[in-house]
């Protein structure tokens, strides 16, 4: 049997094969340089404003919302005579205590808790009584922030906060909180507790802050 | 042999001149000097910088193996979606200068623009709300609008940088999602650190449940979507009324703030309140794909839809060089259906080896850039095209001079 022949193989031709990453078709364009770009129309102009005045809304909006939102609202607290707190709107008074005297303003479950006492020392003196006179004897765990923070109110009294998380009496959920100091040079301490169920303080921190801020000690 | 363009043939499909010209042939870079959004990006991407600069300094102090797996696994997982979605685009690959910008702009200026907003705008919840209500519901009422709307002001920004890049949808979907993607990253490792502990077990508990578990869902398929929103308002002045092109935009920047709504919601939630079986971390992924499956075929609709678009348009762009010395009738059929070109080359590389393969690839793609070249010029006789004619002819004597590459060049089907 005749074996067909085997295939021949095509001669090579010499082509030149053009370089690898060639001029793609952009590139090819130089033949026509690309004309030099117009000046930014007036719309574009409006348009980058527009976007930046978006930009600025959404990031500082809320900010000025929850402040227009957080009004002074009834009459101030008044405890002892010696602290005044206004409360926001949302907020009302919930109770008095006696010894010593105080009061405590609830939204929900958030709480601010404040009284106001005689004192001798500074106000980081002051807290420390706090934590261990008031926090550490109610609680079952008691974990406090190992440093404090330095506050001043708008009145320029200056004080300290620190920050605990802990269990307390029959709760079964954990609190959290946080504590500001405040002495006066007349020597009126006043001490505000603000509180609430783990995982909630947060939505009521910037409300509290503002009463303090506000607030008239001595 | 020798292969001679054959006589002038009817081109495959039918020219739709409805879908107008699109502008492939334009390549314009980031730092566009003249263009006020231009010094508006790069003011906002310096001021937040710093910022993202000294957070992401601090979680590297606070958790040095921690900060550094964070960022080992992102990358193992956002260096493939990169590549993904920046080949989504078949025909016109964006100006990498570009898609690095949204990246950016999604990791930088979004991702801390988005923490002032959010806590902002978390007051007002708590304010309107209260504690109890603000706890269950501040992230679904606040982050879909705050962090698409800062995100897709990025995309916005692209286009008045570089208004020529946003060809049609598909443009507008690869920029969105590059800012999302930048945005998931950085917000993962936020995550990973300040709420999964940081430590190395954290981490990867972490990347289980946002990762493995979540990441075909969130920033990406969102800011996909509006950004293709931006791109149909930019892309079809010539198409569509002014009001069709706001609605359309609007309607696809709500669907991506609903889905985001719906994964922030306590609605259709399955996540296990507590992790303490295995069933527990099973039930995540099932969680996860209920809250986030259906923006997920959603946006794979859309992707379709955008790439049938794309394809009308290279028809349209190639239907004249039909016949010509750059292009067959079957090379242009190949062309069209990105499943032809691969088969083609995998069989050239069957019979004609690695080199051929490559070299297929090329011939293909200048065939693709003369599709941005006639979109460019007027005249068929203009040079550019002349000149990419002829290259491309070049580049097919080229390969139909290696051995056994010619056969492989007859296309077995043309798609149809």
């Amino acid at each position: 049997m005749d074996l067909p022949p085997p295939p021949v193989p095509e001669p090579l031709r010499q082509v030149e094969i053009p370089p690898p990453g060639g001029p793609p078709a952009i590139a090819v364009g130089t033949l026509n340089p690309p004309p030099v770009p117009p000046a930014p129309s007036k719309i574009r102009w409006v348009s980058t404003v527009v976007l930046a005045a978006v930009l600025g809304v959404v990031v500082f909006g809320g900010y000025v919302a929850a402040g227009a939102l957080s009004q002074p609202a009834g009459p101030p607290v008044s405890v002892a005579g010696v602290v005044r707190v206004q409360p926001l709107s949302g907020w009302e008074l919930a109770g008095r205590f006696g010894s010593p005297p105080g009061a405590r303003l609830s939204r929900g479950s958030g709480n601010l808790d404040f009284v106001a006492l005689s004192f001798n020392g500074s106000s980081l003196d002051l807290v420390r009584e706090y934590v261990n006179q008031v926090l550490e004897p109610g609680a079952e765990q008691l974990s406090v922030s190992k440093e404090a923070e330095s506050v001043t109110l708008r009145s320029g009294l200056s004080g300290v906060r620190i920050r605990y998380i802990g269990l307390f009496g029959k709760a079964q959920a954990s609190i959290e909180g946080e504590v500001t100091a405040i002495v006066s040079p007349a020597g009126v301490g006043a001490i505000f507790d603000a509180w609430s169920p783990e995982g909630l303080l947060q939505y009521v921190i910037d409300d509290i802050h503002r009463m303090i801020d506000r607030a008239q000690v001595g | 042999m020798s292969v001679q363009p054959g006589p002038p043939a009817p081109p495959v499909v039918p020219v739709r001149p409805s879908l107008g010209r699109p502008r492939w042939g334009h390549q314009t870079s980031l730092f566009q000097l003249r263009q006020p959004a231009f010094w508006l990006f790069l003011a906002v991407v310096l001021a937040t910088g710093y910022y993202t600069v000294t957070q992401q300094t601090l979680f590297q102090r606070i958790s040095p193996s921690g900060w550094a797996l964070s960022w080992l696994l992102l990358l193992l997982y956002a260096l493939p979606i990169f590549a993904a979605v920046y080949l989504l685009d078949l025909y016109e690959r964006e100006p990498l200068s570009l898609v690095v910008g949204a990246l950016i702009w999604g990791a930088v200026a979004a991702t801390t623009l988005a923490g002032f907003a959010n806590e902002g705008w978390g007051f007002v919840v708590a304010r309107i709300g209260g504690p109890e209500f603000a706890s269950r519901w501040t992230a679904a009422l606040t982050a879909p609008l705050t962090e698409e709307i800062l995100k897709v002001a990025g995309v916005a920004l692209i286009a008045l940088i570089a208004v020529d890049e946003i060809d049609d949808v598909m443009d507008g979907f690869v920029y969105g999602a590059m800012v999302g993607l930048g945005f998931a990253v950085v917000e993962d490792v936020l995550y990973f650190i300040a709420i999964f502990g940081g430590t190395p077990s954290g981490v990867l508990a972490g990347f289980y449940v946002r990762v493995i578990s979540s990441g075909l869902y969130g920033h990406v398929l969102y800011t996909g979507l509006s950004g293709m929103g931006i791109a149909y308002f930019v892309s079809r002045r010539h198409e569509a009324t002014r009001a069709k092109r706001i609605g359309v935009a609007l309607l696809l920047f709500l669907v991506a703030v609903f889905g985001h709504f719906l994964w922030d919601s306590p609605f259709l939630n399955f996540f296990p309140g507590h992790l303490n079986t295995v069933g527990d971390w099973l039930q995540i992924p099932l969680a996860a794909a209920i809250k986030g499956i259906p923006l997920l075929v959603f946006v794979i609709v859309m992707i379709k839809l955008a790439r049938r678009r794309e394809r009308g348009w290279l028809e349209l762009a190639l239907a004249s060089e039909v016949g010509s010395a750059a292009l067959t009738r079957q090379e242009l059929g190949i062309l069209l259906d990105p499943h032809a070109r691969r088969r083609s080359r995998r069989d050239m590389r069957t019979r004609a080896g690695e080199g051929a393969a490559r070299l297929l690839r090329r011939l293909q793609r200048e065939q693709i850039n003369l599709a941005m070249v006639r979109t460019r010029v007027e005249l068929d006789d203009d040079p550019a095209l002349v000149h990419q004619r002829a290259y491309c002819r070049s580049l097919r004597d080229a390969l139909m001079a290696m051995p056994g590459a010619a056969p492989a060049m007859r296309p077995t089907e043309p798609p149809g």
